[in-house]
């Protein structure tokens, strides 16, 4: 995936996902203020979940544009429905689908919808990779060049580490289906990096 | 590809990064849209709010049932005026406990009112009853909903005039001549 920061393994990866993890109590209390409209408390909540939420959404889209979009949408459905948020999952989690929802339903939009994603898409510069990528760039570019389907299995399943269950519902396929695209997607993924010498 | 890249590949995967910081700061945006809506987030219809409104509507509708009831039984006594029963703003803030006279005046129509029913004809009794219910229950589930927003102050409205409509039912069936006690009673 060309849009991609393949950052993993590296200091700078380590330190971005340190500094935005709180502690459970931190974040509970500002989902409780959140909750009694205080959008402060909520920005806190945004900023503890922004690279986890934009992560997959970039992944998901292949693109800074659309990504930032699904962001901004996801936040804003968060803050509407906060006050269903009862902690019968992790927040985190609970971001995650609202996330994904806000990039089908994008995707879902019209042809010629379709066709300025994909315009912009062409457009949007690519931002820098990192230093260490090697053999994870090259496998972020092989899953950017994943078919959609396939592609979306792979993001939640094998990046984000969400089981089938958990995959299948946020994108509204049957567990089987999950796992034939993740199928699909190793098999693609294997075929696509072999071309380009991916090292065992 | 063998077992062995699948491996690979897996672990791989696991180790692509999952926190991407966004190239530009996404906050104002989020913040102006959100703080251009009129309600905020924790005073939006909520399900319980909607619940407890659609059931205060089922209530109106089983109040006229039994003025129909009583107004046509011939055995019942003239009917209460609904004087004290006028709309006002509700202020309780955090607070909605009932007065200890309005509790006194409830039990006192509640033990009339078995006697009341035992005058009214079995199918007419089985219909009092059960808009009572409809009442009843609705009290149980508007203070299940201020349980979740207790100042909400269309809530506290809601509860306040369920109240009412039991104690009018009962006045009804009670053929009783005061009227039903005022809000700043309650």
């Amino acid at each position: 995936m060309a849009a991609l920061l393949t950052a993993a393994g590296s200091d700078y990866s380590q330190h971005m996902v340190a500094a935005t993890q709180p502690s459970a109590g931190e974040e509970a209390a500002c989902i409780r203020r959140a909750q009694q409209s205080d959008t402060r408390a909520f920005e806190e909540l945004y900023r503890m979940h922004v690279d986890k939420v934009y992560g997959l959404c970039l992944r998901m889209t292949g693109n800074v544009s659309e990504a930032e979009d699904c962001v901004q949408e996801a936040f804003i459905q968060a803050w509407n429905k906060l006050s269903k948020f009862r902690g019968d999952s992790a927040f985190g989690t609970w971001m995650h689908r609202i996330a994904v929802n806000a990039v089908l339903g994008r995707m879902r939009k019209s042809k010629r919808e379709q066709d300025r994603i994909q315009a912009a898409a062409e457009i949007s510069p690519a931002p820098a990779s990192f230093e260490d990528s090697g053999n994870l760039r090259d496998l972020s570019n092989a899953v950017d060049r994943l078919p959609e389907g396939a592609r979306h299995v792979f993001v939640l399943s094998g990046i984000y580490g969400y089981s089938h269950e958990e995959a299948s519902k946020m994108l509204g396929i049957a567990v089987g289906t999950s796992k034939a695209q993740l199928h699909r997607a190793r098999r693609l993924l294997a075929q696509q990096l072999k071309d380009e010498g991916y090292e065992a | 590809m063998t077992t062995e890249h699948q491996d690979k590949l897996s672990a791989d995967a696991a180790k692509l990064a999952t926190g991407i910081s966004p190239k530009r700061d996404l906050w104002p945006d989020i913040e102006a849209s959100i703080t251009a809506t009129t309600a905020p987030a924790g005073r939006r219809w909520t399900p319980y709010f909607a619940q407890a409104a659609a059931v205060v509507l089922l209530i109106g509708a089983s109040s006229a049932v039994t003025y129909m009831l009583t107004k046509t039984d011939p055995g019942l006594s003239p009917v209460a005026t609904n004087g004290g029963l006028l709309l006002e703003s509700a202020s309780w803030g955090g607070e909605y406990e009932l007065s200890s006279d309005y509790k006194l005046a409830r039990s006192d129509l509640q033990s009339q009112l078995g006697i009341e029913l035992a005058r009214l004809s079995p199918d007419a009794r089985a219909e009092v009853e059960q808009n009572l219910k409809v009442i009843r229950d609705a009290i149980g589930e508007i203070n299940a909903a201020l349980k979740q927003e207790p100042d909400n102050v269309l809530l506290q409205e809601l509860l306040l005039n369920t109240y009412r409509e039991e104690l009018a039912v009962m006045q009804k069936i009670g053929g009783l001549t005061q009227n039903v006690m005022s809000r700043n009673d309650i």
